[in-house]
């Protein structure tokens, strides 16, 4: 059986990846974050064997490069669900304020489901690696992986959980064919969008879509 | 952050509202108004900046098929890309021609 757990997975952060992996056209800035020994984000993108799509994240979100490490180069990996434990109960920051009323919460919705959740985006890069990319105004990007279906009005009542916390929070459920958008599969609409390795589309049930 | 707006020619103004998509990074959401017979105005706020030609040249694509109905449309990008706006406002349309 092929180890699809020790395969990167969309989020996590790997360390290894070497300047002279960027193409020509990257930015000046790329190869310092590179150069400083920071982490490349795991993007959901299609990929040569061998080969796993990630970005180079610099200041703001202007500064997002793509690019493609190899395999072989990865010399340390830190996933979403290592992170959980960063929040900040007294923090300055609100994101890992946030962060740390909601961890009970979504330890034991994880423990009731056999579920598992993480920190991704600008917290989880911050708590990753202590570079300082979170502000007062930013968002807290989390996953919940969801392997088998998540009914509606749960998710619904799972947002209204999160609507309560002194920052924004974007929960992206991760299924076996795709991530979406807990708020959007929070809402009433016919279809959501699933972002698949393949690109994003709309489905009607992200569970009864098959993995690309 | 960046406020962009376009407008295009339309048809007769659509039957109903519609609200898709939601806010949250690498997505959009999209609402519409019947507007004025004969015009389609957008209204972009986007937390990227500088891609008003992108936008131009998506909305001019999608609507050289066929006219579109007469709206008043409200978007806010979190950086979403192309094909994501796209299918946004294909579902979208699709709500406000539904009765």
């Amino acid at each position: 059986m092929h180890e699809t757990r020790l395969l990167p997975q969309p989020h996590d952060l790997l360390w290894g990846m070497s300047t002279d992996r960027l193409d020509a056209a990257a930015p000046t800035w790329a190869a310092e974050v590179l150069a400083a020994g920071r982490p490349v984000v795991v993007r959901r993108a299609p990929a040569r064997d061998g080969w796993i799509a990630v970005g180079v994240r610099g200041h703001g979100r202007e500064q997002r490069h793509a690019a493609w490490m190899p395999r072989a180069a990865i010399r340390r990996r830190v996933q979403p669900e290592q992170l959980t434990g960063g929040g900040e109960r007294e923090g300055v920051c609100a994101p890992l304020r946030a962060l740390a009323l909601l961890q009970p919460q979504l330890d034991a919705l994880c423990r009731q489901r056999g579920l598992a959740w993480g920190v991704t985006g600008g917290a989880g890069y911050q708590l990753a690696t202590g570079v300082t990319v979170l502000g007062e105004h930013s968002d807290l990007d989390l996953l919940l992986r969801v392997p088998r279906p998540l009914e509606r009005r749960q998710a619904l009542a799972l947002l209204e959980r999160l609507e309560q916390l002194p920052c924004r929070v974007d929960l992206q459920l991760e299924t076996p064919a795709g991530a979406v958008a807990l708020r959007d599969w929070a809402s009433p609409a016919a279809r959501v969008l699933l972002k698949a390795g393949s690109g994003a589309r709309l489905v009607g049930d992200p569970w009864r879509e098959v993995a690309a | 952050m960046e406020t962009l707006s376009f407008e295009f020619p339309a048809g007769q103004p659509a039957r109903q509202r519609a609200q898709v998509g939601c806010v949250g990074s690498g997505d959009l959401e999209v609402l519409l108004e019947p507007g004025p017979a004969g015009r389609l105005n957008i209204q972009v706020v986007t937390s990227v900046n500088g891609s008003a030609e992108r936008w131009r040249h998506l909305f001019e694509r999608m609507f050289a098929g066929a006219e579109p109905p007469a709206l008043n449309v409200d978007i806010h990008d979190f950086g979403a890309t192309p094909g994501v706006v796209r299918l946004r406002l294909e579902q979208a349309l699709e709500e406000v021609s539904n009765v």
